[in-house]
Protein backbone atom coordinates (compact mmCIF):
# COMPACT_ATOMS: atom_id res chain seq x y z
CA UNK A 1 0.00 0.00 0.00
CA UNK A 2 2.55 2.59 0.97
CA UNK A 3 5.04 1.64 -2.08
CA UNK A 4 1.90 2.41 -4.18
CA UNK A 5 1.25 6.04 -2.80
CA UNK A 6 4.58 6.41 -3.27
CA UNK A 7 4.72 4.84 -7.06
CA UNK A 8 1.74 7.13 -7.81
CA UNK A 9 3.42 9.97 -6.60
CA UNK A 10 6.62 9.36 -8.49
CA UNK A 11 4.24 9.31 -11.56
CA UNK A 12 2.81 12.84 -10.70
CA UNK A 13 5.99 14.11 -10.14
CA UNK A 14 6.77 13.28 -13.41
CA UNK A 15 4.46 14.42 -15.18
CA UNK A 16 4.49 17.72 -13.72
CA UNK A 17 8.12 17.74 -14.26
CA UNK A 18 7.93 16.82 -17.69
CA UNK A 19 5.23 19.87 -18.09
CA UNK A 20 7.98 22.00 -16.10
CA UNK A 21 10.99 20.69 -18.89
CA UNK A 22 8.82 21.68 -22.08
CA UNK A 23 7.47 24.94 -20.88
CA UNK A 24 9.67 27.39 -21.72
CA UNK A 25 9.82 26.27 -25.27
CA UNK A 26 6.37 25.81 -25.53
CA UNK A 27 5.72 29.08 -24.99
CA UNK A 28 8.17 30.26 -27.52
CA UNK A 29 7.13 28.23 -30.07
CA UNK A 30 3.57 29.29 -29.28
CA UNK A 31 4.57 32.68 -29.52
CA UNK A 32 6.75 32.83 -32.28
CA UNK A 33 5.40 29.65 -34.81
CA UNK A 34 1.53 28.83 -33.89
CA UNK A 35 -0.13 31.81 -32.91
CA UNK A 36 1.33 34.02 -35.95
CA UNK A 37 0.59 30.93 -38.42
CA UNK A 38 -3.67 31.29 -37.75
CA UNK A 39 -2.94 35.21 -36.95
CA UNK A 40 -1.71 35.57 -40.17
CA UNK A 41 -4.00 33.63 -42.22
CA UNK A 42 -6.94 36.06 -40.07
CA UNK A 43 -4.87 38.94 -41.03
CA UNK A 44 -4.92 38.05 -44.79
CA UNK A 45 -8.39 38.58 -44.98
CA UNK A 46 -8.17 42.17 -43.61
CA UNK A 47 -6.79 45.42 -44.17
CA UNK A 48 -4.33 46.41 -41.71
CA UNK A 49 -1.77 49.24 -41.12
CA UNK A 50 -0.77 48.63 -37.79
CA UNK A 51 -2.05 51.65 -36.19
CA UNK A 52 -5.81 51.07 -36.98
CA UNK A 53 -7.73 48.17 -35.87
CA UNK A 54 -7.66 45.21 -38.40
CA UNK A 55 -10.73 45.57 -40.90
CA UNK A 56 -12.37 42.51 -42.18
CA UNK A 57 -12.61 42.57 -46.23
CA UNK A 58 -13.26 39.00 -47.48
CA UNK A 59 -11.27 38.16 -50.65
CA UNK A 60 -9.88 41.68 -51.31
CA UNK A 61 -6.27 40.86 -50.70
CA UNK A 62 -6.64 37.48 -52.55
CA UNK A 63 -7.84 39.46 -55.69
CA UNK A 64 -5.49 41.93 -55.56
CA UNK A 65 -2.68 39.45 -55.60
CA UNK A 66 -3.43 37.31 -58.58
CA UNK A 67 -3.23 40.60 -60.68
CA UNK A 68 -0.34 42.08 -58.43
CA UNK A 69 2.57 42.74 -61.40
CA UNK A 70 5.06 42.67 -58.48
CA UNK A 71 3.52 39.11 -57.25
CA UNK A 72 3.65 37.66 -60.85
CA UNK A 73 7.06 39.02 -61.47
CA UNK A 74 8.26 36.91 -58.11
CA UNK A 75 6.55 33.92 -59.46
CA UNK A 76 8.65 34.05 -62.53
CA UNK A 77 11.36 35.23 -61.21
CA UNK A 78 12.13 32.63 -58.44
CA UNK A 79 10.96 29.77 -61.40
CA UNK A 80 13.53 31.27 -63.47
CA UNK A 81 16.48 31.55 -60.67
CA UNK A 82 15.26 27.63 -59.49
CA UNK A 83 15.64 26.62 -62.92
CA UNK A 84 19.19 27.80 -62.79
CA UNK A 85 20.39 28.03 -59.20
CA UNK A 86 18.87 24.18 -58.22
CA UNK A 87 20.57 22.01 -61.15
CA UNK A 88 23.92 23.75 -61.42
CA UNK A 89 24.42 23.55 -57.58
CA UNK A 90 23.08 19.82 -57.31
CA UNK A 91 25.36 18.51 -60.39
CA UNK A 92 28.26 20.92 -59.84
CA UNK A 93 28.18 19.46 -56.04
CA UNK A 94 27.27 16.29 -56.55
CA UNK A 95 30.13 15.75 -58.99
CA UNK A 96 32.85 17.38 -56.71
CA UNK A 97 31.63 15.37 -53.71
CA UNK A 98 31.95 12.04 -56.31
CA UNK A 99 35.57 13.26 -57.18
CA UNK A 100 36.82 13.83 -53.74
CA UNK A 101 35.53 10.52 -52.85
CA UNK A 102 37.10 8.67 -55.50
CA UNK A 103 40.63 10.18 -55.77
CA UNK A 104 41.30 12.71 -53.24
CA UNK A 105 40.49 10.70 -49.63
CA UNK A 106 43.33 12.92 -48.61
CA UNK A 107 44.32 16.30 -47.16
CA UNK A 108 43.72 17.89 -50.24
CA UNK A 109 40.59 16.67 -50.42
CA UNK A 110 39.14 18.00 -47.33
CA UNK A 111 41.42 21.07 -47.22
CA UNK A 112 38.96 22.11 -50.84
CA UNK A 113 35.97 20.65 -49.07
CA UNK A 114 36.67 23.09 -45.85
CA UNK A 115 37.57 25.97 -47.94
CA UNK A 116 34.72 25.52 -50.10
CA UNK A 117 32.60 25.70 -46.93
CA UNK A 118 33.39 29.59 -46.17
CA UNK A 119 30.54 31.09 -48.21
CA UNK A 120 28.30 28.64 -46.17
CA UNK A 121 28.83 30.03 -42.84
CA UNK A 122 29.08 34.11 -44.40
CA UNK A 123 26.29 35.85 -44.56
CA UNK A 124 23.86 36.46 -47.56
CA UNK A 125 24.14 40.16 -47.11
CA UNK A 126 28.05 39.67 -46.62
CA UNK A 127 27.87 37.53 -49.71
CA UNK A 128 25.84 40.10 -52.00
CA UNK A 129 27.93 42.91 -50.93
CA UNK A 130 31.02 40.93 -52.09
CA UNK A 131 29.66 39.43 -55.30
CA UNK A 132 28.88 43.41 -56.29
CA UNK A 133 31.88 44.33 -56.38
CA UNK A 134 33.45 40.97 -58.47
CA UNK A 135 30.55 41.63 -60.79
CA UNK A 136 30.85 45.64 -61.05
CA UNK A 137 31.04 46.77 -64.32
CA UNK A 138 34.52 48.63 -64.54
CA UNK A 139 37.52 46.37 -63.10
CA UNK A 140 35.11 44.30 -61.57
CA UNK A 141 37.08 40.70 -61.10
CA UNK A 142 34.59 38.95 -63.33
CA UNK A 143 34.79 41.24 -66.11
CA UNK A 144 38.23 41.24 -65.91
CA UNK A 145 38.92 37.61 -66.10
CA UNK A 146 36.33 38.05 -69.28
CA UNK A 147 38.07 40.59 -70.94
CA UNK A 148 41.18 37.64 -71.42
CA UNK A 149 38.85 36.24 -73.58
CA UNK A 150 38.14 39.04 -75.23
CA UNK A 151 34.22 39.48 -74.31
CA UNK A 152 32.88 43.09 -73.80
CA UNK A 153 32.23 44.64 -70.18
CA UNK A 154 28.81 43.31 -69.27
CA UNK A 155 26.71 45.77 -67.12
CA UNK A 156 25.56 42.54 -64.96
CA UNK A 157 23.39 44.29 -62.37
CA UNK A 158 22.19 47.19 -64.07
CA UNK A 159 20.75 44.99 -66.81
CA UNK A 160 17.52 43.68 -66.97
CA UNK A 161 18.61 40.59 -68.57
CA UNK A 162 21.63 39.50 -66.40
CA UNK A 163 20.57 41.15 -63.18
CA UNK A 164 18.76 38.15 -61.91
CA UNK A 165 21.97 35.29 -63.13
CA UNK A 166 24.09 37.90 -60.87
CA UNK A 167 21.74 36.98 -58.10
CA UNK A 168 22.00 33.23 -58.89
CA UNK A 169 25.77 32.90 -59.61
CA UNK A 170 26.61 34.57 -55.89
CA UNK A 171 23.69 31.95 -54.41
CA UNK A 172 25.36 28.86 -56.24
CA UNK A 173 28.66 30.39 -54.89
CA UNK A 174 27.34 30.41 -51.37
CA UNK A 175 25.45 27.08 -51.21
CA UNK A 176 27.75 24.57 -53.45
CA UNK A 177 29.70 24.15 -50.48
CA UNK A 178 26.72 23.05 -48.24
CA UNK A 179 25.19 20.78 -50.53
CA UNK A 180 29.10 19.19 -51.06
CA UNK A 181 28.77 18.38 -47.32
CA UNK A 182 25.45 16.66 -47.75
CA UNK A 183 26.48 14.44 -51.32
CA UNK A 184 30.37 13.39 -49.69
CA UNK A 185 28.23 11.96 -46.35
CA UNK A 186 25.84 10.57 -48.61
CA UNK A 187 28.76 8.88 -50.66
CA UNK A 188 30.85 7.93 -47.37
CA UNK A 189 27.36 5.87 -47.02
CA UNK A 190 27.82 3.97 -50.02
CA UNK A 191 29.29 0.08 -49.20
CA UNK A 192 32.99 0.26 -50.30
CA UNK A 193 32.33 -3.61 -51.06
CA UNK A 194 30.09 -2.32 -54.23
CA UNK A 195 32.59 -0.38 -55.79
CA UNK A 196 35.22 -3.19 -55.30
CA UNK A 197 32.67 -5.71 -56.96
CA UNK A 198 32.38 -2.92 -59.73
CA UNK A 199 36.52 -2.81 -60.23
CA UNK A 200 36.52 -6.43 -60.00
CA UNK A 201 33.96 -6.16 -62.95
CA UNK A 202 36.49 -4.29 -64.18
CA UNK A 203 33.63 -1.01 -64.42
CA UNK A 204 35.62 2.60 -65.17
CA UNK A 205 35.51 5.42 -62.91
CA UNK A 206 33.10 6.93 -64.77
CA UNK A 207 30.55 3.62 -64.80
CA UNK A 208 30.94 3.53 -61.38
CA UNK A 209 29.29 6.86 -60.76
CA UNK A 210 26.88 6.62 -63.23
CA UNK A 211 26.08 3.28 -62.52
CA UNK A 212 26.18 2.70 -58.72
CA UNK A 213 26.82 6.27 -57.36
CA UNK A 214 23.80 8.51 -58.67
CA UNK A 215 21.30 5.55 -58.14
CA UNK A 216 22.11 5.35 -55.10
CA UNK A 217 22.14 8.67 -53.65
CA UNK A 218 18.63 9.15 -55.30
CA UNK A 219 17.33 9.64 -51.92
CA UNK A 220 19.99 12.45 -50.37
CA UNK A 221 19.65 13.86 -54.63
CA UNK A 222 16.09 14.60 -53.82
CA UNK A 223 16.58 15.84 -50.32
CA UNK A 224 19.07 18.08 -52.29
CA UNK A 225 16.63 19.34 -54.73
CA UNK A 226 13.71 19.60 -52.39
CA UNK A 227 15.95 22.37 -49.63
CA UNK A 228 17.42 24.10 -52.80
CA UNK A 229 13.71 24.98 -54.13
CA UNK A 230 12.49 25.74 -50.71
CA UNK A 231 15.31 27.95 -50.26
CA UNK A 232 14.53 29.65 -53.58
CA UNK A 233 11.24 30.56 -52.60
CA UNK A 234 12.55 32.13 -49.93
CA UNK A 235 15.15 34.31 -51.15
CA UNK A 236 15.57 37.84 -49.93
CA UNK A 237 18.68 38.79 -48.21
CA UNK A 238 21.08 38.52 -51.16
CA UNK A 239 18.47 40.51 -53.92
CA UNK A 240 18.12 42.85 -51.43
CA UNK A 241 21.77 43.73 -51.06
CA UNK A 242 22.66 43.45 -54.55
CA UNK A 243 20.00 44.48 -56.62
CA UNK A 244 16.33 45.39 -54.41
CA UNK A 245 13.72 43.58 -57.28
CA UNK A 246 15.65 46.07 -59.81
CA UNK A 247 16.15 46.60 -62.54
CA UNK A 248 12.35 47.19 -63.17
CA UNK A 249 11.15 43.68 -61.77
CA UNK A 250 13.72 41.75 -63.36
CA UNK A 251 14.95 40.90 -59.45
CA UNK A 252 12.02 40.93 -57.34
CA UNK A 253 10.82 37.53 -55.56
CA UNK A 254 7.83 36.96 -52.94
CA UNK A 255 9.88 37.44 -49.78
CA UNK A 256 10.53 41.15 -51.66
CA UNK A 257 7.07 41.84 -52.18
CA UNK A 258 5.96 40.40 -48.79
CA UNK A 259 8.66 42.97 -46.97
CA UNK A 260 7.81 46.12 -49.56
CA UNK A 261 3.74 45.70 -48.87
CA UNK A 262 4.16 45.17 -44.80
CA UNK A 263 7.33 47.93 -44.31
CA UNK A 264 6.93 50.29 -47.01
CA UNK A 265 3.66 50.46 -47.49
CA UNK A 266 2.27 49.22 -44.06
CA UNK A 267 -0.32 46.93 -46.42
CA UNK A 268 0.25 44.13 -43.53
CA UNK A 269 -3.49 42.96 -44.77
CA UNK A 270 -2.46 42.31 -48.27
CA UNK A 271 1.56 41.31 -47.44
CA UNK A 272 -0.11 38.51 -44.99
CA UNK A 273 -1.95 37.18 -47.76
CA UNK A 274 1.42 36.91 -49.96
CA UNK A 275 2.64 35.30 -46.61
CA UNK A 276 -0.25 32.85 -47.01
CA UNK A 277 0.65 31.92 -50.62
CA UNK A 278 4.41 31.39 -49.97
CA UNK A 279 3.50 29.30 -46.95
CA UNK A 280 1.22 27.05 -49.59
CA UNK A 281 4.02 26.98 -52.19
CA UNK A 282 6.06 25.60 -49.57
CA UNK A 283 3.77 22.93 -48.12
CA UNK A 284 3.47 21.86 -51.97
CA UNK A 285 6.83 21.29 -52.02
CA UNK A 286 7.03 19.02 -48.78
CA UNK A 287 3.54 16.70 -50.17
CA UNK A 288 5.10 16.24 -53.34
CA UNK A 289 8.39 15.51 -51.48
CA UNK A 290 6.96 12.85 -49.88
CA UNK A 291 5.04 11.22 -52.88
CA UNK A 292 8.42 10.90 -54.45
CA UNK A 293 9.73 9.02 -51.28
CA UNK A 294 7.02 6.80 -51.35
CA UNK A 295 6.71 6.01 -55.00
CA UNK A 296 10.64 5.07 -53.71
CA UNK A 297 9.75 3.33 -51.13
CA UNK B 1 51.08 0.35 -67.17
CA UNK B 2 49.11 2.52 -69.63
CA UNK B 3 46.22 2.23 -67.72
CA UNK B 4 47.83 3.78 -64.68
CA UNK B 5 49.39 6.38 -66.31
CA UNK B 6 45.91 7.55 -67.72
CA UNK B 7 44.29 7.54 -64.28
CA UNK B 8 47.35 9.75 -63.01
CA UNK B 9 46.79 12.46 -66.15
CA UNK B 10 42.80 12.37 -64.77
CA UNK B 11 44.27 13.30 -61.25
CA UNK B 12 46.52 15.76 -62.19
CA UNK B 13 43.57 17.39 -64.56
CA UNK B 14 40.89 17.07 -62.01
CA UNK B 15 43.13 18.15 -58.87
CA UNK B 16 43.78 21.68 -60.91
CA UNK B 17 40.01 21.78 -61.18
CA UNK B 18 39.70 20.97 -57.73
CA UNK B 19 42.27 23.70 -56.36
CA UNK B 20 40.43 26.09 -58.70
CA UNK B 21 37.20 25.60 -57.45
CA UNK B 22 39.05 26.59 -53.82
CA UNK B 23 40.53 29.75 -55.36
CA UNK B 24 36.94 30.58 -56.68
CA UNK B 25 35.50 29.67 -53.11
CA UNK B 26 38.63 31.80 -51.54
CA UNK B 27 39.63 34.26 -53.48
CA UNK B 28 36.65 37.08 -52.85
CA UNK B 29 37.14 37.26 -49.14
CA UNK B 30 41.33 37.64 -49.71
CA UNK B 31 39.93 40.59 -52.41
CA UNK B 32 37.78 41.72 -49.55
CA UNK B 33 40.84 42.03 -46.97
CA UNK B 34 43.12 43.76 -49.60
CA UNK B 35 41.27 46.08 -50.93
CA UNK B 36 39.72 47.31 -46.52
CA UNK B 37 43.61 48.14 -46.57
CA UNK B 38 43.10 50.52 -49.38
CA UNK B 39 41.54 54.01 -49.84
CA UNK B 40 41.31 53.76 -53.38
CA UNK B 41 38.04 54.96 -55.25
CA UNK B 42 38.83 52.78 -58.06
CA UNK B 43 38.26 48.31 -57.48
CA UNK B 44 42.02 47.71 -58.06
CA UNK B 45 43.28 44.43 -59.46
CA UNK B 46 47.10 44.75 -58.42
CA UNK B 47 47.52 45.92 -54.67
CA UNK B 48 50.06 48.71 -53.97
CA UNK B 49 51.69 47.16 -50.68
CA UNK B 50 53.61 50.31 -49.60
CA UNK B 51 50.28 51.88 -49.76
CA UNK B 52 48.12 49.88 -47.77
CA UNK B 53 47.00 50.90 -43.57
CA UNK B 54 44.32 50.47 -41.40
CA UNK B 55 42.47 53.89 -42.31
CA UNK B 56 39.13 52.45 -42.82
CA UNK B 57 38.70 50.08 -39.93
CA UNK B 58 39.56 52.86 -37.70
CA UNK B 59 36.85 55.13 -39.64
CA UNK B 60 34.52 51.71 -39.49
CA UNK B 61 35.00 51.99 -35.76
CA UNK B 62 34.95 56.07 -35.39
CA UNK B 63 32.55 57.37 -37.73
CA UNK B 64 30.15 54.72 -38.22
CA UNK B 65 29.76 53.34 -34.91
CA UNK B 66 30.86 49.33 -35.20
CA UNK B 67 31.93 49.05 -31.51
CA UNK B 68 28.23 49.29 -30.87
CA UNK B 69 27.41 46.96 -33.46
CA UNK B 70 29.61 44.52 -32.99
CA UNK B 71 28.15 44.66 -29.03
CA UNK B 72 24.85 44.15 -30.22
CA UNK B 73 25.76 41.29 -32.54
CA UNK B 74 27.76 39.27 -29.44
CA UNK B 75 24.89 39.88 -27.14
CA UNK B 76 22.35 38.99 -29.37
CA UNK B 77 24.03 35.58 -30.55
CA UNK B 78 25.61 34.72 -27.48
CA UNK B 79 22.34 35.14 -25.64
CA UNK B 80 20.55 32.93 -27.99
CA UNK B 81 23.31 30.38 -28.44
CA UNK B 82 23.29 29.76 -24.57
CA UNK B 83 19.26 29.97 -24.05
CA UNK B 84 18.84 27.98 -26.99
CA UNK B 85 20.99 25.36 -25.77
CA UNK B 86 18.97 25.56 -22.22
CA UNK B 87 15.96 25.80 -23.24
CA UNK B 88 15.97 23.23 -26.34
CA UNK B 89 17.60 20.30 -23.94
CA UNK B 90 15.34 20.71 -21.38
CA UNK B 91 12.30 20.47 -23.76
CA UNK B 92 14.18 17.30 -25.49
CA UNK B 93 14.87 15.55 -22.30
CA UNK B 94 10.81 16.29 -21.41
CA UNK B 95 10.00 14.69 -24.41
CA UNK B 96 12.43 11.94 -24.33
CA UNK B 97 12.21 10.96 -20.63
CA UNK B 98 9.28 11.81 -19.38
CA UNK B 99 5.63 10.57 -19.40
CA UNK B 100 2.89 12.85 -19.18
CA UNK B 101 -0.28 13.58 -21.20
CA UNK B 102 -0.43 15.16 -24.42
CA UNK B 103 3.45 14.66 -25.07
CA UNK B 104 2.89 13.31 -28.48
CA UNK B 105 0.42 15.78 -29.91
CA UNK B 106 2.52 18.58 -29.04
CA UNK B 107 5.83 16.81 -30.07
CA UNK B 108 3.90 16.48 -33.20
CA UNK B 109 3.17 20.66 -33.28
CA UNK B 110 7.00 21.18 -32.93
CA UNK B 111 8.12 19.16 -35.80
CA UNK B 112 5.11 20.64 -38.12
CA UNK B 113 6.42 24.20 -36.75
CA UNK B 114 9.23 23.03 -38.43
CA UNK B 115 7.80 23.36 -42.19
CA UNK B 116 6.81 27.07 -41.50
CA UNK B 117 9.80 29.40 -43.40
CA UNK B 118 10.35 32.55 -40.59
CA UNK B 119 9.73 34.91 -43.78
CA UNK B 120 5.46 33.78 -43.34
CA UNK B 121 5.26 34.86 -39.98
CA UNK B 122 6.91 37.67 -40.42
CA UNK B 123 4.16 40.35 -40.28
CA UNK B 124 1.85 38.28 -37.20
CA UNK B 125 5.28 38.09 -35.16
CA UNK B 126 6.16 41.78 -35.69
CA UNK B 127 2.39 42.36 -34.77
CA UNK B 128 2.20 41.02 -31.71
CA UNK B 129 5.99 42.38 -30.34
CA UNK B 130 4.60 46.08 -31.24
CA UNK B 131 1.84 45.64 -29.38
CA UNK B 132 4.37 44.10 -26.60
CA UNK B 133 6.38 47.30 -26.97
CA UNK B 134 8.99 45.05 -27.52
CA UNK B 135 10.39 46.73 -30.83
CA UNK B 136 14.27 47.71 -30.91
CA UNK B 137 14.98 45.44 -27.78
CA UNK B 138 17.43 43.03 -27.29
CA UNK B 139 15.12 39.65 -26.29
CA UNK B 140 13.01 40.68 -28.96
CA UNK B 141 16.18 39.70 -31.98
CA UNK B 142 17.79 36.42 -29.85
CA UNK B 143 14.02 35.19 -28.68
CA UNK B 144 12.84 34.25 -32.32
CA UNK B 145 16.02 32.28 -33.31
CA UNK B 146 15.23 29.09 -30.65
CA UNK B 147 12.46 27.02 -32.33
CA UNK B 148 11.56 23.52 -32.62
CA UNK B 149 15.08 22.55 -34.41
CA UNK B 150 17.13 22.78 -31.32
CA UNK B 151 14.24 20.22 -29.27
CA UNK B 152 14.03 17.78 -32.37
CA UNK B 153 18.08 17.70 -32.72
CA UNK B 154 18.85 17.00 -29.40
CA UNK B 155 15.84 14.84 -28.94
CA UNK B 156 17.46 12.46 -31.36
CA UNK B 157 20.76 12.35 -28.96
CA UNK B 158 18.61 11.55 -26.01
CA UNK B 159 18.95 7.61 -26.51
CA UNK B 160 23.14 8.70 -25.57
CA UNK B 161 21.12 9.03 -21.69
CA UNK B 162 20.49 5.18 -20.52
CA UNK B 163 17.03 5.30 -18.53
CA UNK B 164 18.75 2.57 -16.09
CA UNK B 165 21.34 5.26 -15.34
CA UNK B 166 18.51 8.20 -14.28
CA UNK B 167 16.28 5.38 -12.23
CA UNK B 168 19.94 4.80 -9.97
CA UNK B 169 20.39 8.16 -9.71
CA UNK B 170 16.69 8.86 -8.28
CA UNK B 171 17.15 5.62 -6.35
CA UNK B 172 20.04 7.58 -4.75
CA UNK B 173 18.35 10.74 -3.97
CA UNK B 174 19.52 12.42 -6.50
CA UNK B 175 16.90 15.90 -6.96
CA UNK B 176 15.63 16.18 -10.67
CA UNK B 177 17.22 19.30 -10.83
CA UNK B 178 20.99 17.85 -10.55
CA UNK B 179 20.10 14.83 -12.46
CA UNK B 180 19.25 17.06 -15.54
CA UNK B 181 22.29 19.10 -14.91
CA UNK B 182 24.54 16.62 -13.97
CA UNK B 183 23.84 13.49 -15.44
CA UNK B 184 21.87 14.52 -18.64
CA UNK B 185 24.18 18.02 -19.81
CA UNK B 186 27.19 16.44 -19.76
CA UNK B 187 26.19 13.43 -21.72
CA UNK B 188 24.60 15.47 -24.76
CA UNK B 189 27.45 18.06 -24.71
CA UNK B 190 28.79 16.89 -28.25
CA UNK B 191 25.50 17.98 -29.82
CA UNK B 192 24.80 20.62 -27.82
CA UNK B 193 28.17 21.99 -29.67
CA UNK B 194 26.73 21.92 -32.90
CA UNK B 195 23.59 23.47 -31.45
CA UNK B 196 25.84 26.02 -30.48
CA UNK B 197 27.20 26.46 -33.97
CA UNK B 198 24.12 26.21 -35.62
CA UNK B 199 23.09 29.12 -33.52
CA UNK B 200 25.51 31.07 -33.59
CA UNK B 201 25.50 31.28 -37.64
CA UNK B 202 22.16 31.71 -37.62
CA UNK B 203 21.75 34.72 -35.55
CA UNK B 204 24.65 36.66 -36.65
CA UNK B 205 23.83 36.07 -40.44
CA UNK B 206 20.40 36.48 -39.69
CA UNK B 207 19.10 39.88 -41.82
CA UNK B 208 15.37 40.23 -42.06
CA UNK B 209 14.00 40.20 -38.70
CA UNK B 210 16.78 42.56 -37.33
CA UNK B 211 15.88 44.52 -40.59
CA UNK B 212 12.10 44.97 -39.77
CA UNK B 213 12.72 45.29 -35.72
CA UNK B 214 15.59 46.80 -35.46
CA UNK B 215 15.16 50.43 -36.46
CA UNK B 216 16.86 52.24 -33.94
CA UNK B 217 20.41 52.85 -34.80
CA UNK B 218 21.85 51.66 -31.29
CA UNK B 219 20.00 48.29 -31.84
CA UNK B 220 21.30 47.36 -35.11
CA UNK B 221 23.40 44.18 -35.64
CA UNK B 222 26.73 43.76 -37.65
CA UNK B 223 25.12 42.14 -40.73
CA UNK B 224 22.28 44.78 -40.50
CA UNK B 225 25.21 47.46 -40.17
CA UNK B 226 26.31 46.35 -42.78
CA UNK B 227 23.65 46.39 -45.07
CA UNK B 228 23.09 49.97 -44.54
CA UNK B 229 26.67 50.89 -44.78
CA UNK B 230 26.84 49.30 -48.14
CA UNK B 231 23.48 51.04 -49.14
CA UNK B 232 25.20 54.28 -48.61
CA UNK B 233 29.02 54.35 -49.53
CA UNK B 234 28.73 51.80 -52.12
CA UNK B 235 31.52 53.57 -54.43
CA UNK B 236 33.51 53.92 -51.09
CA UNK B 237 34.80 50.37 -51.74
CA UNK B 238 37.78 50.17 -48.87
CA UNK B 239 34.98 51.42 -46.37
CA UNK B 240 32.69 48.65 -46.94
CA UNK B 241 35.21 46.24 -47.53
CA UNK B 242 36.18 47.41 -43.60
CA UNK B 243 32.81 46.56 -42.61
CA UNK B 244 32.77 43.26 -44.43
CA UNK B 245 35.85 42.06 -43.47
CA UNK B 246 35.17 42.79 -39.66
CA UNK B 247 31.36 40.95 -40.14
CA UNK B 248 32.77 38.05 -41.26
CA UNK B 249 36.46 37.80 -39.34
CA UNK B 250 33.94 36.18 -36.08
CA UNK B 251 32.63 33.03 -37.46
CA UNK B 252 35.59 32.64 -39.56
CA UNK B 253 37.94 32.63 -36.93
CA UNK B 254 35.18 30.32 -34.77
CA UNK B 255 34.97 28.20 -38.38
CA UNK B 256 39.29 27.89 -37.77
CA UNK B 257 39.32 26.36 -34.80
CA UNK B 258 35.67 24.06 -34.74
CA UNK B 259 35.84 23.24 -38.61
CA UNK B 260 34.67 20.24 -37.94
CA UNK B 261 31.67 21.12 -35.47
CA UNK B 262 30.66 23.76 -37.94
CA UNK B 263 29.91 21.59 -40.80
CA UNK B 264 28.26 19.12 -38.57
CA UNK B 265 26.09 21.59 -36.94
CA UNK B 266 24.84 23.16 -40.70
CA UNK B 267 24.97 19.74 -42.08
CA UNK B 268 22.64 18.38 -39.94
CA UNK B 269 19.94 21.76 -39.94
CA UNK B 270 19.15 20.10 -43.51
CA UNK B 271 15.64 20.22 -42.24
CA UNK B 272 16.06 23.98 -41.47
CA UNK B 273 16.96 26.65 -43.86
Amino acid sequence: MKSMTLDLNSRTKDIVAGYIYILPSLILIMTFSVIPIFMVVYLSFTKYNVMQPAVFVEFDNYIRMFSDRFVRAGIANTLIYTAIVVPTQTILSMVIAEVIASRFRNRFGSFVKSVMFIPVISSAVLVGSLWLFLLATDNGAVNQILGLFGIHKINWIGTTKTALLSVCIASIWKNVGYFLVIFYAGIMDISSSIYQAARVDGASTTQQFFLITVPLLKPVTLLVIVLGTIWSFQVFDIVYVMTNGGPGKSTVTLVLTIYNAAFKEFSMGYASAVSVLLFVIVMLIYLLQRMFFREDA
Amino acid sequence: MNRSKRINIWDIILGILLLLMAVISFYPFAYMFLMSLTQSKDLLLTVDLSKMNFINYVRVFKNFDFLKYLKNSIIVSGTACLLNCIISSMAAYGFAKKKFPGKESIFFIYLATLMIPGQVTLIPVFTIMKKLNMLNTYPILFLPIINAFGVFLIRQFMDAVPDELLEAAKIDGCKEVSIFVSIVLPLIRTVLVSLTVFTFITSWNDFIWPLVVATDANMKTLTLALSVLKGNYLTNYGLVMAGSTLTFLPPFILYIFLQKQFVEGIALSGVKG
